[in-house]
């Protein structure tokens, strides 16, 4: 398979933030307190993901993929389990996208990939916590099963 | 006539060994947070089901490592990094997360520094050690 361009793998990376964002917005609503808040911050960490993806295709000469106006969920969501459940997908998906782009990518690019990768692996670690899920770690986070 | 190279003077019977590869001691050092988290289990058995999953981990880390370099997995056991863990759960717990935190910076650079086909999986081994001192928490 032929390895995507850096603009490529930042593309799917932007792609990525759009759906998390569009999912934290589903997700918020059935958290209440500490969670609901830990999911706010989540969702503020993505959309300055995708704002900074945005500006960086864009002044490279990129495509910039549309955001769309709702995208599928993997599961509905319902009450608090099913949406901890679904934070924790939301992060293992987007840290899936970053990490693909770490071998598209080369210096500055490939540091804020991996950035991204570790960041929200801590944060699927964190919802697993909260959901009582265990182990709350995985031992190759981003990585396709 | 043939030029007489110094090749085939003096490296016929002895070619110079290759350079070891770069990441021939992340599998050691994989192996030594593995055995630090079983020595802590083991001092400490009320840690065992959170520091068993961690060990695991660092065990596939080596593992997959090995495989990524073409050597074999050590099968002499990898002394602990620690000395011997802390008398207190506590204790212990935060000698593992000081662990876990050098052992990402040590993959964090290995994965800037890496070729395009080991990136994916050196990120994976910081994040994965970033996670380690999130459950140790």
């Amino acid at each position: 398979m032929r390895q995507p361009s850096a603009a490529e793998a930042l593309a799917t990376a932007l792609s990525a933030e759009y759906a998390a964002i569009y999912a934290y917005g589903r997700i918020g609503v059935r958290l209440t307190g500490a969670a609901r808040d830990t999911a706010r911050q989540a969702e503020a960490a993505h959309r300055r993901r995708r704002d900074a993806l945005v500006v960086q295709l864009s002044t490279g000469g990129g495509t910039v993929p549309p955001d769309r106006a709702g995208y599928a969920l993997p599961f509905p969501v319902t009450d608090r389990a099913s949406a901890l459940r679904l934070a924790v997908e939301v992060e293992e998906r987007t840290a899936a996208h970053w990490r693909a782009a770490l071998a598209s990518t080369t210096g500055a690019d490939r540091d804020q990939a991996l950035a991204a990768l570790v960041e929200y692996a801590v944060r699927a670690t964190r919802w697993r916590k909260t959901a009582g899920v265990t182990p709350p770690t995985v031992a190759f986070p981003g990585r396709p099963t | 006539m043939a030029p007489l190279t110094g090749c085939d003077l003096f490296d016929r019977d002895d070619q110079p060994a290759p350079p070891p590869d770069p990441l021939r001691p992340m599998v050691d050092e994989s192996l030594g947070l593995a055995a630090a988290h079983r020595a802590s289990a083991t001092a400490h058995p009320e840690l065992a089901d959170r520091l068993g999953p961690i060990a695991e981990a660092h065990t596939a880390h080596a593992t997959e490592l090995a495989r990524v370099i073409g050597v074999a997995v050590p099968s002499t056991p990898v002394a602990a990094p620690s000395t011997t863990p802390a008398a207190d759960p506590a204790g212990a717990l935060a000698a593992l997360r000081d662990l876990e935190k050098v052992g990402q910076r040590t993959a964090t650079a290995a994965c800037a520094a890496a070729p395009a086909e080991r990136a994916a999986l050196l990120g994976s081994i910081a994040a994965a050690r970033a996670t380690h001192q999130e459950a140790l928490k």
